[in-house]
């Protein structure tokens, strides 16, 4: 087993890294009370990345924070009471199927007609608001081969509204006196990447963590769907790429065990020491997700997004999270 | 949520490659673990652990 050491070896660095700054959050938010550790984690990540930044030996294992992030996911499913889900289960996924289809459409007419952002990058921008962030943008960039520059350039103006919706959307949460539920929900359908919603989510309230995740795993099954439906819109694919081959090949493969473990739970087999249990290791790996999550926000890269796309996006959320937060308050 | 990793080589072995020593399967038992685990989606890989995981803590209490 020498190869799997020497492979664990090379991840070493970054993990070292995550884990002293999961520490780190959780000692500060320990000592200054109201600190949520979760938010102090993506805090210091930001702090180091664009300070010290993240050293190339580092990297590596820096780069499993989104493994961490979907596998402490699958685990919040021992945390989750399905009868309370199932009951407003129908409302959220019809709120989640609409948003996202007018949101795609709105954000296509805004990028096109008010700002005159040509193919793919308004498509890419409205996949990336709409569904679930950056790896929106790079599945959708994928099925319309979109170029690497275009890509990237979607890319950087969705994570600058990932940074900024993360701090913005719990302080109007509180502003606007929500249940955790209603902010759960509302930032589940309106904001982009998966970390920043469930790291916004629990920095209101584990409840609003709960819901947030859950809302943004419906949006992300959507995914596949968005994806065959843009390959269809553009005719970029051919035949040999058929849509059943894609939706699956889009499907987050985690919701599947976030399902299961659900299911394990709500059974009964689990004690309550061993559903603690789950739960703790389930915060320790947003803990470290967290931290990575901030290593990944640079401000520099963000000061090169121009203003056309940041104003179509920003036309975009504001009008979804409006209408979103309209429903959630008259709905749940 | 796509993973990075795409669906594409399983990292299985080469089935003509079976005659090989049995000392030397040995010696690439942890690069094949390696190489598998790599190949597999995010998605799965996730998966994978968080089961792991519940399946120790039901072990764990059965014990």
């Amino acid at each position: 087993m020498t190869g799997v050491a020497e492979a664990v070896r090379a991840y070493l660095p970054g993990l070292a890294l995550l884990a002293g700054g999961a520490v780190a959050a959780t000692l500060v938010a320990d000592a200054v009370p109201g600190l949520q550790p979760l938010v102090v984690a993506v805090a210091i990540g930001v702090g180091v990345g664009n300070t010290v930044g993240v050293p190339d030996v580092a990297e590596p294992g820096v780069g499993v924070d989104k493994l961490f992030l979907e596998t402490g996911i699958v685990l919040l499913g021992a945390a989750v009471a399905v009868e309370e889900f199932l009951t407003a289960g129908p409302t959220v996924l019809a709120l989640v199927v609409a948003v996202v289809g007018g949101g795609l459409l709105f954000a296509e007419i805004a990028a096109r007609g008010l700002f005159r952002i040509g193919s793919p990058t308004s498509s890419l921008l409205a996949a990336g608001a709409s569904i679930c962030g950056v790896s929106a943008v790079v599945a959708i960039g994928r099925v319309l081969d979109a170029r690497g520059a275009d890509i990237t350039f979607a890319a950087a103006t969705i994570l600058l509204f990932d940074a900024a919706t993360l701090v913005a959307f719990p302080l109007a949460g509180e502003w606007l006196g929500l249940t955790g539920r209603q902010f759960g929900v509302w930032a589940g359908v309106s904001m982009f990447s998966t970390g920043p919603v469930a790291a916004a989510g629990f920095a209101y309230s584990p409840e609003a963590g709960q819901w947030a995740t859950v809302t943004k795993l419906a949006r992300n099954s959507l995914l596949g769907g968005v994806a065959v439906a843009y390959s269809l819109a553009y005719a970029a694919r051919s035949a040999a790429d058929p849509g059943v081959r894609r939706l699956w090949a889009e499907f987050p493969k985690f919701l599947l065990g976030f399902l299961l473990v659900a299911v394990v739970a709500n059974t009964g087999l689990l004690s309550p020491a061993a559903l603690a249990s789950i739960g703790r290791v389930s915060d320790a790996l947003f803990a470290l997700a967290f931290v990575g999550l901030g290593l990944s926000i640079r401000i520099d890269d963000m000061r090169a997004v121009g203003a056309a796309p940041v104003g179509a996006v920003l036309v975009h959320l504001l009008a979804v999270s409006a209408v979103a937060l309209a429903a959630v308050r008259w709905l749940l | 949520m796509v993973s990075d990793a795409a669906d594409g080589p399983d990292g299985r072995p080469d089935p003509n490659d079976e005659a090989d020593t049995h000392a030397a399967s040995a010696d690439a038992t942890g690069p094949a673990v390696v190489d598998r685990w790599t190949a597999l989606d995010r998605g799965w890989q996730a998966l994978a652990l968080g089961l792991g995981i519940v399946a120790a803590h039901l072990v764990g209490q059965a014990l």
